[in-house]
């Protein structure tokens, strides 16, 4: 029974950080319709801004929160004047190229300035620590204020895009955007903004992670596609669908968890021998498959 | 007489033309080249850096004299059968991928000419470059990749040094025997039943899962039981739910094969998850990396990894210490299994071409199935080297062993591998049981 309640208590725990890593694809593409292929790079990005911010000056790696948000949000904007507001110009395959072309540049650049190694943090207050929550629940402290600060973050979006003008004001360019230009709202700065905050959102989630998983320059392709699986699975452009899905997804990579559970309560030696844990993010995509397929606007996805 | 000396000009101007039309590399020494396909990006690229410096530590040893190396290699100025050859290394980046090292192969093969190649590390890249070169007939030297089948295909262009995996995780399974019987240094008798249940969990490349596969048997072999056998993404980012796998049937002794970023992460989230076997055995490959070390520091003391070379083996062995000192002078860190396999591979490179006499593939075949290297020449504590050249294993080195080491620390706190196994080398007495 403990592995099941762990193994649920894990995925939930994850599901919120890859909610957050999520929610900036999100706010992209709900504002302007492009798919960034390159979100996993901007996470990236945030781990290596959060892992050496902490290395260079010796601060505790969760108040370097706020550099990574920084560098995200000015990554954003920096992206979307100097390549994106040319891109959307073309057709969508031009989109999905450059921004795929953004993806391997940025992975480039920083297999030449950090090399290929994997690097982790190796100090602060919470690394190497762990709760017992009883039950046979262990939880690594990282993680659980990870998920804690996620939930933070992911709160602050969504105040922003629902209880300011400016997240009306985005939401309205998301909607309609020539409507949005003729009441006066500044559409490429809305659009520069979701950028931006996209930037933002993920690469708070990069340093968060980087509490608890080493980084390197190749890493982003696998989050680029779990964000993909949340986004779909939520619905493209709607916030708590993100976490929703997120929580699903987190759920999704502990099935070989829950497989274990089954497998020790009935005593199935055949279950045993299934390589659940070699195939753990096969059901992620499959999840995204079937929602594409099934749903396509997604659980809470606008209607067109 | 004027006839004769109109004779002799024309001899000495005819001798002066073809003196000019002689390229001047066929009057130099001729230089061998060994194409050398590692890991130097990607996962892996810590080993590959290993690897390197100790196929260059290898060549530079053979194209100079050293007299303060107590090896047949170091007497010479390169390869002494071929009028002084040097060794020139073309090194080429595999990335841990089996497609690109086929492809580099090729490259190296057609464009760059080489002699030999040398690879590959990973188990799975080797196993298409040796594909390569046997369809090209080019011979090719493997001294770091360990997965059994390798050289269970019936290649004749393939030789491996090192030895394979069975006999590696055959070496587990003594130590664990020797503890049931008493016979390891420091520790009583361990009653069987107290370490009877086993987990495993290995990276999912060639590799690994024939380690796993190997563990599977061994373990039924030898009487104890493997209550859960997983495989994992080497490159994955989280292992979280693999350790809760692995705790949830409360193994006595856990058992890994995995490459550095992974037996990194795998002990991390085993200290994390408060996991408590009284074994932690690594397959070599990352838990003996210097990376793995300096990461993790304090909290591995009491890991055991199986390797073929320890600096203690440079304290009992008089040329392996000679040539740690140079690797150590070059690089700042001891030898490694990794860098002291590299070093042998080459060396035994350098020994069939010394023994052909000539870059012939034919030669080298020939002189490659007759060779035969003392123990005393090798770094390795291995009796020698002498390839299969009949059976089920053609090419693989039929004196090679192993050895189990264990992270402990030494009177000035620093962390070293001492000797568990073979017992009768053992440099330390055993921590049992493990505990984080």
């Amino acid at each position: 029974m403990d592995i099941l309640i762990s193994s649920l208590f894990a995925g939930l725990l994850i599901g919120m950080v890859l909610a957050l890593v999520a929610l900036g694809l999100n706010i992209i593409f709900g504002v302007m319709e492009i798919v960034n292929f390159a979100h996993g790079e901007f996470l990236m990005v945030g781990m290596y801004t959060g892992l050496f911010t902490a290395q260079a000056t010796g601060m505790e790696p969760l108040l370097t929160l706020p550099v990574a948000a920084v560098v995200g949000f000015l990554l954003g904007i920096i992206c979307y004047y100097g390549f994106i507001k040319f891109l959307i110009r073309g057709p969508m395959v031009a989109q999905l190229l450059g921004t795929f072309g953004l993806m391997l540049f940025l992975r480039n650049i920083a297999l030449l300035i950090f090399g290929s190694e994997d690097r982790a943090l190796h100090h602060g207050i919470l690394v190497d620590k762990s709760f017992d929550m009883g039950m046979g629940v262990i939880v690594p402290a990282t993680k659980l204020t990870a998920a804690g600060l996620s939930v933070v973050a992911f709160v602050a979006v969504w105040l922003l895009m629902n209880r300011t003008k400016i997240g009306k004001a985005l939401t309205a360019t998301a909607l309609n955007a020539q409507g949005a230009r003729y009441m006066g709202i500044p559409t490429e700065r809305m659009n520069a903004l979701a950028w931006g905050i996209g930037g933002g959102s993920v690469t708070i989630a990069g340093a968060l992670i980087v509490n608890f998983w080493s980084v390197n320059p190749f890493m982003g392709l696998l989050f680029t596609m779990i964000a993909f699986a949340i986004v779909a699975l939520g619905g493209f452009g709607s916030v708590p669908g993100a976490f929703f899905a997120g929580l699903v997804v987190g759920l999704i990579t502990e099935i070989p968890g829950i497989w274990d559970f089954f497998t020790y309560t009935f005593n199935f030696d055949w279950m045993n021998n299934v390589p659940m844990t070699s195939l753990k993010y096969m059901w992620v995509y499959l999840a995204y498959f079937v929602i594409v397929v099934v749903r396509p606007r997604g659980l809470f996805g606008w209607k067109q | 007489m004027k006839t004769a000396v109109r004779f002799g000009m024309v001899v000495l101007g005819v001798l002066a033309v073809v003196g000019l039309m002689v390229p001047s590399a066929a009057l130099a020494a001729k230089e061998i080249k060994i194409g050398v396909i590692y890991p130097l990006t990607g996962g892996a690229a810590a080993a590959g850096r290993e690897l390197r410096a100790g196929a260059e530590l290898a060549a530079k040893i053979a194209n100079n004299v050293m007299t303060d190396i107590s090896m047949d290699m170091a007497k010479n100025s390169g390869i002494k059968n071929m009028g002084g050859a040097k060794i020139k290394l073309i090194f080429k980046d595999h990335q841990g991928n089996p497609t690109i090292g086929a492809d580099l192969a090729k490259k190296l093969i057609l464009d760059d000419k080489v002699d030999g190649i040398l690879g590959c590390y990973h188990s799975s890249v080797t196993k298409t470059v040796s594909a390569v070169c046997e369809q090209y007939g080019v011979p090719m030297i493997n001294g770091t990749s360990t997965s059994p089948a390798l050289t269970k295909r019936g290649l004749k262009w393939f030789w491996r040094t090192t030895p394979h995996d069975k006999w590696f995780t055959k070496d587990l399974f003594e130590l664990l025997k020797g503890l049931t019987e008493g016979k390891v240094r420091g520790v009583k008798a361990v009653p069987k039943k107290e370490i009877i249940n086993l987990a495993s969990a290995c990276e999912k490349t060639e590799w690994g899962s024939h380690v796993s596969d190997i563990i599977k048997s061994l373990a039924k072999e030898y009487g104890f039981k493997l209550k859960k056998s997983l495989l994992y993404a080497a490159k994955s980012p989280d292992l979280s739910s693999e350790v809760r796998s692995l705790k949830a049937v409360r193994p006595d002794a856990m058992l890994f094969a995995s490459y550095t970023s992974d037996a990194i992460l795998m002990v991390k989230t085993l200290k994390a998850q408060k996991a408590a076997p009284k074994i932690i055995w690594g397959q070599d490959a990352g838990f003996e990396k210097p990376e793995f070390r300096s990461t993790l520091r304090d909290s591995i003391v009491g890991i055991l990894t199986r390797t073929v070379f320890l600096p203690k083996v440079a304290q009992i062995k008089k040329v392996a210490g000679q040539v740690n000192t140079l690797y150590k002078k070059n690089t700042g860190n001891d030898l490694g299994g990794a860098s002291a396999r590299a070093f042998t591979g080459l060396q035994t490179g350098v020994h069939v071409l010394e023994k052909a006499g000539s870059t012939k593939p034919a030669d080298i075949q020939k002189a490659a199935n007759a060779l035969k290297i003392p123990g005393k020449e090798l770094v390795v504590p291995w009796a020698g080297i002498q390839f299969a050249a009949s059976g089920d294993e053609i090419g693989q080195n039929v004196l090679g062993s192993g050895l189990i080491g264990q992270y402990q620390k030494d009177k000035d706190g620093n962390l070293v591998l001492e000797i568990i196994y073979p017992f009768d080398v053992a440099t330390a007495d055993m921590i049992f049981p493990f505990s984080f």
